[in-house]
């Protein structure tokens, strides 16, 4: 399973020069390897990217949640996000599941990582809760 | 976010052939009694106001405020004494492994110092004492061989503690360190309860054997007797002391409690029988009571708390009432929406009034026990674990006649169709049943697992749950069902359906802790990832402006899903009854009631965001 240049250059520009709020990866099968499905400018929010990850398909995600601590300093984490629905194909589910170790050390610079199987998992509060 | 208005506490658990042991705060004029695995504080002057202790992994035993009124120490069934704040939020002081059986009596020092357990255990352990704070043994109390069932502690100094059990002795331990001095057997039977006056200077025993034996506080030596010129006629249970120790309150299984007058050289003399009105059943039987400021508190094994006035005993006393067990349903009456009528597995049905509370039981002329419960403007159908469904007319606060049918096999849901409640759809492990009035008008063998089941309150529609978690849609045509749709997004079996009040949406949720609106017409999916439950949706309810829905669950929680907005922005109640929530209804737009597993139900109030 290989990475495409384009997905990392993408997760650099968001972490280095913050021109997205969010990507969305998939994994191409026939090229057998992550590209980017859909990227989302700084100004959406994370209601945007929920409703942008399919109910049925896995996806891996990367997020950056801005958030206010409770010392009052700005600060902002970058999230990664195995998306893997319980009513999506077990053969997906096997297939992000595997990839994605292999993926993630591409990634330098992700501060948590969350696996959700449904909305709750990956709902705003949780997100929260773990940045904090 | 929700807030809660009422609690509407359960009673007191009881168990037929055994007293049980209330305590109070005379301070503050609360009452301490345990149901479960909760501790019930009950404020005397307000019985509304009621405070819970869940926090026991056992089944609670006995509770008892310390004599300064600041701790409370309960005890349960595995032996384990947990000594927490009565204020506030009840932190958690100490915890101790007491004994290695139940626990049946316990208390304080009148300085508060140490306590004293007894109970049930193997060999030695059937009575300790200890310090509060630190646990270490106090004395060694040897002399008993069987349970011990009571212990008291001399409220004055020199200390002593007396000890009384099923092998019908009574004994006397001086210290600290506690040894055993004396033992008393002038009981044929086993002794109940055993209680010092508050100044010390007496102390009474009372036993199955219908007797009660006044002895000396201080060496022990049996004074005198409860005068058996009338005296009781079944096995006394408790007995407890008026605050100027004059007076003692001894409650029986003969359904009475007397209060005698003991003079100084101990001999006891009847003054008063006070008897409570009640169905004359063993239900009746007293086996609790106590003694406090000027109330004479009894408990029967029905649960029913009576509240007598000392100072004017021939006063027709107060009485309070509620669950014991499992509160199953909960029902709203549209006559009144301020009325709630609850009903446990035992076949209790009370009526609660929005603002006084108990209000009233609903007695049945047959009392089995019951499972489903639906209630229509004038009647409640019921069903239980035999094969009949009662239809019971009700008559405002009083039951009328029932009619029964025999429907063939168990009914497992219950639904009236509310506009036309002569149509009822039960539904039985294969298939459902429709009743017209009493009559089974069809029976219908649908094939699948069927575990749930809602008939539209016009009677026109029906939609029926399966163990796959698929909703099948019918359309009623005169007695029979006709399939019209099978939905599939469930991925649990189907545990409760419902439609919304004005019959455009209706939800569902399942045993896999989904819950899903779909719009009624279209039967497309309306809200849905409403997954934030831990456990099994046990109930569902709508309000009555559609705009709402809240569900209930096994993990103690409530939450409420407002219909127009995305199911993440919820309110959940934490916590709303230890051991999961069975039953939730609406009022009014902004209350919900609920009611659980703690035999309490609860009326929410929910401020709109």
């Amino acid at each position: 399973m290989g990475v495409a240049d384009h997905s990392k250059s993408t997760y650099l520009e968001l972490q280095r020069k913050k021109v997205f709020r969010y990507v969305i990866f998939k994994i191409d099968e026939k090229k057998k390897e992550v590209v980017v499905e859909k990227t989302g400018g700084p100004s959406e929010n994370y209601d945007d990217f929920t409703a942008s990850l399919p109910e049925n398909d896995c996806r891996y995600a990367v997020y950056d949640f801005d958030f206010v601590t409770s010392e009052n300093c700005q600060k902002s984490k970058i999230f990664f996000i195995a998306w893997s629905p319980s009513v999506s194909r077990i053969r997906a589910k096997m297939l992000y599941a595997t990839s994605k170790e292999r993926f993630i050390r591409e990634l330098e610079g992700l501060h948590y990582e969350i696996q959700a199987t449904d909305p709750t998992e990956m709902d705003l509060e949780v997100i929260r809760e773990r940045a904090s | 976010m929700p807030e809660l208005a009422e609690t509407y506490a359960c009673v007191p658990s009881t168990e037929r052939g055994r007293g049980i042991l209330i305590s109070g705060d005379p301070k503050s004029n609360k009452v301490l009694y345990t149901n479960g695995r909760s501790v019930i504080i009950l404020d005397l002057n307000n019985p509304l106001n009621v405070s819970v202790y869940g926090e026991h992994a056992y089944p609670a035993t006995v509770a008892r405020f310390s004599p300064n009124g600041e701790w409370v120490a309960s005890a349960d069934v595995s032996g384990t004494v947990r000594i927490w704040g009565a204020y506030n939020d009840h932190v958690l002081k100490k915890e101790f492994k007491v004994l290695s059986g139940r626990i049946d009596d316990l208390q304080w020092s009148p300085d508060g110092m140490r306590i004293v357990a007894c109970g049930d255990g193997k060999g030695k352990s059937l009575v300790r004492a200890f310090m509060w704070d630190s646990g270490t043994n106090v004395g060694e109390f040897d002399g008993h061989s069987r349970r011990v069932l009571s212990c008291a502690f001399k409220p004055t100094r020199p200390f002593r503690i007396v000890t009384c059990g099923e092998d019908f002795l009574v004994n006397f331990y001086e210290g600290p360190p506690f040894k055993f001095k004396q033992s008393h057997r002038d009981h044929a039977n086993f002794v109940n309860c055993v209680r010092y006056s508050p100044e010390g200077s007496k102390f009474i025993s009372v036993s199955s054997d219908k007797k009660g034996i006044i002895f000396d506080g201080k060496t022990a030596e049996k004074i005198g007797e409860l005068s058996s010129e009338d005296p009781h006629k079944g096995s006394i249970y408790a007995a407890s002391w008026s605050p100027e120790g004059k007076q003692v309150l001894t409650v029986s299984a003969d359904k009475t409690a007397k209060v005698w007058d003991i003079s100084e050289d101990g001999s006891g003399k009847l003054k008063k029988t006070l008897t409570c009105s009640g169905s004359g059943g063993v239900d009746d039987m007293l086996v609790g009571c106590l003694w406090q400021n000027d109330h004479l508190v009894t408990v029967s094994l029905g649960g029913t708390i009576s509240i007598f006035s000392a100072s004017n005993l021939e006063k027709s006393p107060l009485q309070l009432s509620g669950h014991m067990k499992n509160i199953t349903s909960l029902a709203v009456l549209k006559s009144d929406p301020k009325c709630v009528l609850s009903s446990s597995y035992d076949g209790l049905i009370v009526k609660w009034v929005q603002g006084l509370g108990y209000s009233g039981k609903l007695q049945r002329k047959e009392n089995s026990q019951i499972k489903c419960f639906a209630a229509a403007e004038e009647e409640i159908v019921t069903s239980g674990f035999d094969n009949k469904i009662w239809r019971i007319s009700l008559h405002g606060d009083q039951c009328g006649d029932g009619d029964s049918v025999d429907i063939g096999s168990q009914p497992k849901d219950l639904s009236l169709a509310l506009l036309s409640p002569e149509l009822a759809l039960v539904t039985t492990d294969s298939g459902v049943v429709m009743l017209r009035c009493t009559k089974v008008v069809s029976t219908i063998n649908l094939g699948f697992a069927v575990t749930a089941s809602v008939v539209a309150p016009d009677g026109s529609e029906a939609i029926v749950g399966g163990q796959d978690g698929k909703l099948h849609v019918f359309c009623i045509v005169g007695d029979t069902l006709k399939e019209e749709a099978v939905l599939e997004k469930h991925r649990g079996a189907i545990t409760v359906i419902r439609y919304s009040p004005d019959f455009s949406m209706f939800a569902s949720g399942d045993a896999n802790r989904e819950a899903i609106v779909w719009d009624r017409v279209s039967r497309e999916v309306k809200l849905k990832n409403m997954l934030y439950h831990t456990a099994r949706i046990n109930c569902l309810a709508w309000s009555p402006n559609n705009s709402v829905v809240a569900t209930g669950s096994l993990d103690t929680c409530v939450i409420i899903y407002e219909v127009d907005k995305p199911a993440s922005s919820r309110m959940t109640i934490k916590g709303a009854h230890l051991g999961g929530v069975y039953a939730l209804a609406f009022t009014d737009e902004h209350s919900v009631v609920s009611s659980g597993e703690d035999a309490c139900v609860r009326v929410w109030k929910l401020t709109p965001q």
